[in-house]
Parts: C-alpha cells; structure tokens; sequence
C-alpha cells in the first residue's frame, strides 16, 4: 500500500517471487476510477470489529513500534509537525487519526500501514516542488485507509487462493475419478490466480489516486499537480535509464501498481474533472520550500551520492525550473565532479563559480570553487574562497587542513 | 515484520519434513546457566495466526494474547525451576536503567546477529573460520554495558510464531486423502506450522553463548504439535526450545578455561 512499491508481506513476498519467476511483459490498461465515486469507507476514529481485521491490527503495533524508534527516521519537529498537518488537512475522516513517520531514505516513496500510520521517505521531499505535490501523495497514501485497501485486498487474496486450493484438489480428485490429467489447467488456474491478484492491487492503487485526486482538491491544492509527479518521475527514470544506456521499465501484468504512464493520464483526467471553474487553488510552494529548506541540502547531498547521474541531473534541472541557486549549482558540480568523465572537472569548477555567485552558496561549494581555483593557479582567490568556507564552518572537520591551503 | 524475514528463511529449509525438529548450539565455553542468576527476556516475540484453505496465514489477536501469556508463565515456571531470577519485558522501557533506544540498539543488534548465525549455522552457508568453534558470535560491547547497567547475567531473545490449520484447511486435506481412494492421492497439503527460535546472549562477555531452533511442521492438516494457545502446549514448546540446553564443547569435557574479564567502561 504505497505509492510506488514495497508490498511488505509475507504473502506478497511469496507471491511476488512466484511470478516475478514468469516474466512476461504487456501492455496493461484498465478502466479509470472516477473521484466522484471514491468516499470514504471509514469515519473518524475508526477501529476493527472483524476478527481478521483486529488479527492485521494487533500485527502492526510492533511494526509501528519499530518504525517509530527507528534511527534512520528524521525526527525534527518543524518538519515532522507540517507532514502531521497536511495529513491533517487531506486526510479526510480520518484525518486526526493518522500517524506519519519521514525515513531518511532517498528513494521516492511513501507508504500507509493498515492501522492508519504513513512513512514518508526523504527522497519524496526532495522531488515534490511544492506543497500540493506533497499532499498528493500523502493524500493517496490516507486513500489506501480510507478505503480500507489492507483489509479489502487481505480478503481478496484469501478468498483467491481458498478457491484456487479448493479447485486444484477437485481438479485432481476428479480428473483422477474420470481418468483424466487436469494438471495443465491447474497451472492455468494458478498463473490466472496470481495476475488477478496484482490486477486487484492495481485497482486499488488507480482507487486511492483518485481518491487522493479529490481530497487535495477539496482542501484548495491544485489536482493536476498529482498527475506532474508522475510527469517528473517518467523524465527521471528515462533520463537514469538512458546514461546507463538502458530503457526505463514499463508495466507488466505482474505490477502491483498501474504503470506511472496510465497514472499519469488518469490524474490529468481526474484533474479536469474536479477542477472548479474560478476557484482559487493554491500550491503553497513557498511554504514548502521554506519548511524543507533546513534539510534540502541533506536531501541532495543523499542524491547525488546515489551515483545516478542521469536521475539526479534531471532532478536538479527540473528543481531548477523553478529558479536556480547556490545550493542546487552546488550540487550539479558535485554531480559532474563524481561523475569524472572527461571534462567533468570543467564543468564542475564552472558549476561551483556559478553556486558561490548567489547569496544562498552552502559553504562547501567555497571550499570546492577554491580547489578548482588553486588547480588553475589563481591561489589569491582560492585563498580568498577557502577562507570564507572557514568563516562559514569554523568547525568543519577538515578546518585544519583548508587552513593551511588558506594560509 | 522484520522477524518474519528469519521465519521464512528458516521455514524454507524444512518446508519439506514433517515433524518436530530441533537443532541448537552452543559456545565452546557454554555451561547452561543454573544456580543463582539473573536473566532478561527482551519482548517475547510471539504471532499465533490460522491458515487459510489457500495456504496464508491469517493472523489471529486473540490466539496471540492467549499464547503469549503462556508462553511467558511457562517461561517463569521453568527457569524458577533452574533456580533463576526471571524478568520478562514487552516494552522497551519497562528496563530502569537504559533507555527504550538502548534497548531497541541490542534488539536490533542480536537480531541481525541471529540472521547471520541461521545463514551460517542452520542453511548451509558454513563459514570454514568458524568450524569446529561451536557457536562463535557476539554481540560486543553494547551486551556487556546492558549487563553492567542492569545486573542482568543474561539477555533471552525469543520468537514463536505457530500457524494453526483452519476448518477449511483440514478440509482440503480430507479431500485430498479421499482422493487416495480413486488415484489421486494429496493428504499432505501441510497444516500447523510452528516455528521458534531463542538466543541467549551472557551480558558479562556481550557473547552469544547458546542457540536454539525448533520447527514443528505437518503435512497433514488436522494433525497438531502442540498448541500454543494451551498452558499444555505453551509449556511443551518452552520445555522443546529451552528444556534441554546442552553444554558446550569443551564445558562439557571438563575443560573450563578462566573466562575472559571484559574491560571496565
């Protein structure tokens, strides 16, 4: 139940596996789901009376313990107390019920637990650019519980294997009774078993995109900008798979969520849909960029260590769509400076000359426009530049050596 | 979640047999602990579900309460029995004197080291550096500050997770033992499925000094090894896993060197 991958289970591990053994690749298209259809299946304070629910429950108290206590969660107050908020503003019914957690992970995803509890990762933070993205995906993420998605696909897989168990032994029983092989048809079940599974899981993904369509509509964020994540996410992994000289992956009947392509049309759909004529929609991409600007520079720093070049040029670019600066010109150097291609250095030293032109320069990039100005023989404005990285980070762990290259 | 990982792997090794199996080892050194000692169990990780017709495990609250309430009396009954003092924790701040995180750190910890000991120990990856050394892992340094700071000689770290068969799925095992009337022949579609493990870790030397595994499995829907949910089976599984502790290698030889003094902090 998140927003791009990682299906948890056991179950869904096992069968995964099973038909992740099978690959075959076709195109997959299903039906829109409408927004004006999604409403919410649970009111405010929502807790199970049925006895496979409250079993999935009582399993996930520990997993929340350990998300909770994990070392890798970032945990400061401002930032965690605004994804608290816009979960409390999307989140329908609900709202006030749910739990979000930001892991310091840089890949783009999000996920909602059964009892109502999210974990954001980082590299989320990093993509979205501006609030209504944000609250797009976290508003898929409280669609997957407010459609009660755990429970509902829980019960479509145990009612899908119980039939295909049950048909297996007749087949057998009775193909034996009647001196036939049914075995052939039995694998035919299985497969067919397996691909209705995934296709249930789609259908729940499609449902909590318009769902989440909706509720970031109604709270006065713009709908179209769920479907421009998408749009971003389709540029980055092309342009990741095309400097390794690969094609992005597209959807197989083995997805457990729409391709980001269908996605992507649908939201725009959706968008049209529910958009109000003279409405006033507001992206508040400004508070965004001021809530996150404490952590950007770790959120790229953790990027650009990926050694993804392809994905992290274009996400700087597409960042820098909405105004270049010190920190995102910082950065591009880094990229072309891990990179080491031939006349990566250039472009690097041209990179951190740009970055320390804005006010906004993060200190390295001094340090970094001084190496490259001492390796072109100008040591007088390398000095200058080294001692402004020391006026910037006193403490910096290599003061003392940028000191003596300052001195 | 993150424990069922183990499970799994330790399930598909036996995925095939069809009883009660157990397997432990043991530090060189180890003398199971007897006489006046201290031990700490840290969150007995206990899941009692229903399996389903299909095959899935259904997770049950209530069968799991029911369990672990057992599990623990029967845990406290036994190690009274060796003469022990017994705590047994389910939050992580239930210990004074460290805190939740420091806690949660050794959790973690003996978790991934339990990882490498069933990869190296229980399916097959045999490490040659280690061969012939008993159970050769430790926890380090974090083990040995719990036990100064609490003055708990050891830590236990429990898991059972047991998979009772459903109506349905003893059904299908009937059916399939019916079919062995007209050619086709299925009885052993598989039913209960127990699987635990337990570690114990000696907080002077941050070593784990013992280790057991025991799954129990059948074939046969309807047939049972134990139910958790019973003191009678609680008991059973408690006594399978930490009933019979043998002595290490050397300890049992006769052999006791002068254990190492760990470093003061």
């Amino acid at each position: 139940m998140c927003s791009r991958c990682l299906e948890l289970t056991r179950r869904s591990l096992l069968i995964g596996g099973g038909a992740a053994a099978a690959a075959l690749h076709t195109g997959t298209a299903e039906a829109r789901v409408l927004p004006q259809e999604m409403v919410p299946l649970v009111g405010p304070g929502y807790k199970p009376t049925e006895r496979d629910e409250i079993g999935l429950w009582k399993e996930m108290e520990r997993v929340e313990e350990e998300i909770a206590g994990s070392n890798l969660l970032i945990t400061d107050p401002n930032i965690t107390g605004y994804l608290q908020n816009i979960i409390g503003t999307v989140g329908g019914p609900a709202a006030k019920d749910f739990r979000i957690y930001l892991a310091r992970i840089s890949d783009f995803n999000a996920m909602m637990f059964p009892t109502g509890f999210a974990v954001v990762f980082s590299g989320l933070l990093l993509r979205m650019r501006n609030e209504a993205q944000l609250a797009g995906v976290i508003a898929h993420e409280s669609g997957h519980f407010l459609r009660r998605h755990m429970i509902r696909s829980w019960r479509d897989q145990k009612r899908k294997t119980d039939i295909f168990a049950i048909g297996a032994m007749l087949a057998g029983v009775g193909g034996a009774g009647a001196g036939v092989y049914l075995g052939d048809y039995v694998q035919l079940a299985q497969l067919g078993t397996i691909l209705s599974l995934f296709q249930y899981s789609r259908a729940m993904e499609a449902e909590a995109d318009a769902m989440g369509a909706r509720l970031i509509a109604d709270t006065g964020y713009p709908p179209v900008e769920m479907a421009n994540i998408w749009e971003q996410l389709i540029g980055e992994e092309n342009a990741s798979a095309r400097y390794r000289g690969k094609h992005r992956r597209r959807g197989s009947i083995f997805d457990t969520h729409p391709s980001e392509g269908s996605r992507m049309i649908d939201l725009r759909a959706d968008a049209a849909e529910i958009t109000v004529p003279g409405k006033a929609y507001d992206n508040l991409r400004e508070r965004y960029l001021t809530t996150i600007g404490p952590i950007r520079q770790m959120l790229l720093d953790d990027q650009v260590k990926l050694n993804d070049p392809g994905a992290s040029q274009y996400l700087i670019e597409t960042l820098a769509q909405d105004g270049w600066n010190g920190l995102l010109r910082f950065y591009e150097g880094e990229i072309w400076r891990l990179r080491n291609r031939p006349g990566d250095e250039q472009r690097a030293a041209q990179s951190y000359a740009a970055a320390v032109a804005y006010p906004d320069a993060p200190a390295e990039a001094w340090r970094s426009h001084g190496i490259e100005l001492m390796k072109q023989g100008r040591a007088g404005e390398a000095k200058t530049a080294f001692r402004r990285y020391l006026a910037m980070k006193p403490d910096a762990p290599d003061a003392a050596w940028v000191r003596s290259m300052a001195s | 979640m993150v424990k069922r990982g183990l499970g799994i792997a330790l399930a598909a090794c036996v995925a095939l047999s069809g009883c009660v199996q157990t397997r432990q080892y043991a530090d060189v050194q180890f003398t199971p602990p007897s006489g006046d000692y201290k031990l700490l169990v840290l969150r007995p990780d206990v899941t009692v579900g229903s399996l389903t017709t299909g095959g899935m495990v259904e997770p049950r609250a209530d069968w799991t309460d029911e369990a672990r309430h057992y599990i623990v009396d029967a845990l406290r009954t036994q190690q009274a029995g060796r003469g022990g003092k017994i705590t047994i924790i389910e939050h992580r701040n239930e210990v004074p004197g460290v805190t939740a995180q420091e806690l949660a750190d050794v959790e973690r910890l003996n978790y991934v080291v339990d990882q490498s000991i069933v990869l190296h120990k229980y399916l097959g990856d045999y490490l040659p550096t280690k061969r012939g050394k008993g159970l050769d892992w430790t926890l380090g340094q974090d083990a040995v500050k719990l036990g100064q700071k609490t003055g708990y000689d050891y830590a236990l770290f429990m898991h059972a997770e047991d998979a009772q068969a459903s109506g349905g799925r003893i059904a299908l095992g009937v059916l399939g033992l019916a079919g062995c009337f007209i050619g086709f022949c299925a009885p052993n579609v598989g039913g209960q499925q127990q699987l635990d493990y337990a570690s114990l870790v000696d907080l002077k030397t941050g070593e784990v000094v013992w280790f057991n595994v025991v799954m129990a499995g059948s074939e046969i829907p309807g047939i049972k090894f134990g139910d958790l949910r019973t003191p009678a089976g609680a008991a059973q599984m408690v006594d399978r896993l930490l009933g019979r502790m043998k002595p290490g290698k050397e300890a049992a030889k006769g052999v006791v060197m002068t254990p190492e003094v760990p470093e003061k902090h």
